[in-house]
């Protein structure tokens, strides 16, 4: 796709306007753009130690208040602020600019603890009704892969109570990492909502393309709306990459492959840390967005959506069949970036086996501690894959390796379940 | 070549070194001849291209030789017998090398370790030879308070040789010390003897005489304050505080053996601590094969070979931060070599979750198999490159 906006490059005459008009015509459809940006931030652990006194709460024992509070603050002066005061400029400038969100109560929690400002620039956003949220998991869980869904449909429920507070109702449910099969499809339209976003993978679409809108297998009024990992990752990774050949990426360059791009609906899902963060700000990323809104509106058959409005905006074309998890991590795009090896699963199982006991103390705060520790971050952290991979995981990671990682979380989660034992007595 | 040691007379890194290195550089085309000290039995070459050559006599191995930490001058503690061994021997190797030049046309001199590099600067002067010089370690390493007979060998040996080569960043920061100009100075890393330390016996692994169902931890190296063996026992204490099953084993020998025993007594912990004294190669093989984890607490270590040798056999590794295998490998474990609590509390890890040792140690393998003494031999020979005469 947009193999003709590749060649194409760059070009200013007086012609262009007309011929950009052209070929929304020639097409004869129009073609939605949905933005949507994914905004967490994990609640990193403490280096544990088994032989120093814990005083204090299990809270303050476990988590990493300093480190947390350090890279929120970090990442918000470089990303969140000057990202979110962008896109309320180019709303106020494109009354047909739109984008979508997704902020995990991880993230919600920290602003509210840290710096409440964050949340108030995002309600801002909200405000101008052009700016859409997405559901997901409070905790940015692996819940909807628990045997029981009871907890993933609590989590649920706390995170649109979360949405309420910063005016936000979601419409399209977006699972932790994009995690998608036809069952938690066919939960996520139990629960009322539209649409669900994942990636848009050969394995299952095979030969379709995924700027479609498709219905899920199993399931009667879902519909999937699928990334576009191509163009996706045109913006949050290569953007800056020199060796690659479009290196510079410009505005209207990146305009003209969507322009040319077919079907009916392209989805462009990044991480929100892509602005300021990932790329930085001497990669020119913020230029690029302040002008991308006015080169997509040059061209006549291009039209902003948010994910909720694409959720009805066409029939679907197709039905997709995925009765495995996928996701959008690593290059395998399944569950083996949190559950790939031996460590990573004896942790996931402890955390299940904690359930049970757990939901019969009803305690608040060791429920809410077991949630925290349910973040896959403390997962992805443990994977050992092979390097270009492990590159990924460990610019993310908070410890040296995977193992040192290992060691920390699954201290934490044998001291937290000492704990429960002990209290269940 | 100028070694001090070779198998199977070898008491440290820099002769398993030399012999894995001058196979390997054989098997490149390179033609070496080793000269080393007569080990009273005839070490025999069996690689193609390699040719053994004992000059003079000496029955000292240096690095052992010292006796204890406390008291006397460091003259004493290496003795003057040792001074004078090392003169003799570096006349002789001289003399020698300079005889076989009339004969063979060497491109090269190199040195290891400050034993050898007088004769290497008076045959640079000689016979007008590129000189290169390795550092296994320095006396800043091995020495808390350095002799300065020894330190003056090695400020010149960096002085003269036209290029430094030292076994890890670490080790070349010491080296830059001793005054060696930093554009001389190339870091080529130990490797580790491939195939030799794979899987070893399981039967015996699980069911050896001494285990009694007790899971093992292994320190293996000299007993000396560098080598951390003290913060082993230290940390074993906690471990078994809360793990009464397990057995901690320490294997070589050295000065602190004395004081170790005495300390593993008075923290009381004696009945799950066993000194093995020195052990031979194909012991080596079959301990590392047995333990469930090995530690090197080391204060200071220039590579530490052994780590990749316990990698090989699948053998978790809990490496100190002042190592200088820990610059290449990432599938261990590391600690502050100071850290008791953090040491124990790793070893406790490793020794209570299956699912760690299960996942490092087929990545501690595989590690291991990519740093072979194959790709020590082509970094030196590249060192060659940079200055051979052709």
């Amino acid at each position: 796709m947009g193999i003709v906006g590749r060649k194409a490059g760059r070009r200013k005459s007086a012609g262009d306007c007309a011929r950009k008009r052209m070929i929304g015509e020639q097409r004869g459809i129009n073609l939605d753009i949905c933005m949507y940006f994914q905004v967490h931030q994990p609640m990193r652990l403490r280096k544990f130690s088994l032989f120093n006194e814990s005083a204090g709460s299990l809270f303050d024992l476990y988590f990493d208040h300093d480190l947390n509070e350090r890279i929120l603050r970090k990442v918000a002066t470089k990303c969140y602020f000057p990202t979110n005061s962008l896109l309320l400029e180019l709303l106020d400038e494109y009354p047909d600019f739109r984008v979508g969100f997704s902020l995990t109560g991880v993230f919600m929690e920290q602003c509210k603890r840290f710096m409440p400002e964050v949340l108030d620039s995002f309600k801002a956003l909200a405000d101008t009704g052009r700016v859409d949220f997405l559901a997901e998991t409070y905790y940015h869980s692996l819940s909807s892969l628990f045997p029981k869904k009871d907890e993933f449909f609590e989590q649920l429920a706390m995170h649109k109570e979360a949405l309420a507070g910063i005016h936000a109702n979601p419409q399209v449910f977006r699972n932790t990492e994009a995690m998608f099969s036809n069952e938690i499809a066919w939960l996520a339209e139990g629960k009322g909502y539209k649409g669900i976003m994942t990636e848009g993978l050969e394995s299952f679409l095979g030969w379709r393309s995924p700027n479609y809108l498709y219905s899920v297998k199993g399931c009667k009024k879902i519909r999937a709306l699928l990334r576009n990992y191509k163009l996706s990752d045109d913006v949050g990774y290569r953007f800056s990459a020199r060796w690659w050949s479009e290196y510079p990426l410009t505005a209207d360059k990146y305009a003209a492959w969507l322009a040319s791009s077919p079907g009916e609906v392209v989805n462009i899902f990044m991480d929100y840390e892509t602005f300021g963060e990932h790329q930085w700000a001497d990669t020119g990323i913020f230029q690029f967005m302040r002008s991308l809104p006015g080169e997509v509106l040059n061209y006549p058959h291009l039209h902003f959506k948010t994910p909720a409005e694409v959720a009805e905006s066409v029939p679907p074309k197709g039905e997709i069949d995925v009765p495995n998890v996928i996701s959008w991590a690593d290059m395998e795009r399944d569950t083996s970036a949190w559950l790939g090896n031996d460590m990573q699963r004896a942790c996931f199982t402890m955390l299940q086996e904690l359930e049970q006991p757990l939901k019969e103390l009803q305690d608040p705060e060791l429920l809410h501690i077991w949630r925290l520790l349910q973040n896959s971050d403390h997962l992805y952290y443990l994977s050992t894959k092979s390097l270009s991979d492990q590159d990924v995981h460990n610019y993310f990671s908070p410890y040296d390796n995977p193992f040192e990682g290992f060691i920390n979380f699954m201290n934490i989660l044998q001291d937290f379940k000492g704990r429960v034992e002990a209290m269940k007595k | 070549m100028l070694g001090w040691e070779f198998p199977p007379f070898i008491s440290g890194g820099l002769g398993l070194h030399c012999y894995e290195l001058t196979r390997e550089l054989c098997k490149l085309g390179v033609k070496v001849d080793f000269f080393m000290p007569k080990s009273g039995k005839q070490v025999r070459s069996e690689t193609p291209g390699l040719e053994i050559i004992e000059v003079a006599e000496t029955s000292l191995h240096p690095y052992l030789a010292r006796k204890s930490k406390s008291g006397g001058s460091a003259a004493e503690i290496y003795g003057w017998n040792l001074q004078n061994n090392i003169e003799i021997y570096n006349a002789d190797a001289f003399a020698t090398v300079s005889d076989f030049s009339k004969e063979r046309k060497y491109s090269i001199v190199h040195c290891h370790d400050w034993l050898t590099s007088k004769a290497g600067g008076k045959l640079k002067a000689k016979l007008r030879l590129p000189l290169v010089q390795t550092f296994h370690s320095t006396e800043f390493d091995r020495n808390s308070s350095p002799w300065d007979y020894v330190l003056n060998i090695e400020r010149s040996a960096a002085a003269n040789a036209d290029r430094v080569i030292a076994v890890s960043r670490r080790m070349a920061n010491q080296v830059r010390r001793l005054g060696a100009d930093e554009s001389k100075i190339r870091v080529v890393y130990n490797g580790v003897t491939s195939g030799g330390f794979m899987n070893g016996n399981h039967h015996e692994a699980k069911n050896g005489k001494f285990r009694r169902g007790r899971k093992i931890v292994l320190f293996l190296g000299r007993l000396t304050e560098q080598k951390g063996p003290v913060q082993f026992l230290h940390s074993a204490k906690k471990v078994l505080e809360q793990d009464q099953n397990v057995l901690f084993v320490l294997a070589g020998t050295g000065e602190l053996l004395p004081l170790l025993i005495n300390l593993s007594i008075e923290l009381g912990i004696v009945g799950n601590v066993m000194f093995l004294g020195y052990i031979s190669e194909d012991e080596k093989r079959r301990i590392y094969a047995m333990s469930d984890v090995y530690v090197m607490p080391s204060t200071s270590e220039p590579f530490g070979i052994t780590a990749l040798e316990a990698m090989s056999s699948g053998t978790p590794v809990i490496l100190s931060k002042t190592t200088g295998v820990g610059e290449v490998v990432r599938g261990a474990l590391r600690v502050d070599f100071w850290d008791i609590n953090g040491m124990a509390e790793k070893i406790l890890a490793v020794l209570k979750y299956d699912a760690l040792r299960k996942t490092m140690s087929p990545y501690a393998q595989a590690e291991a198999s990519y740093l072979t003494w194959k790709r020590t031999a082509e970094d030196t020979l590249r060192v060659y490159q940079e200055i051979a005469i052709r």
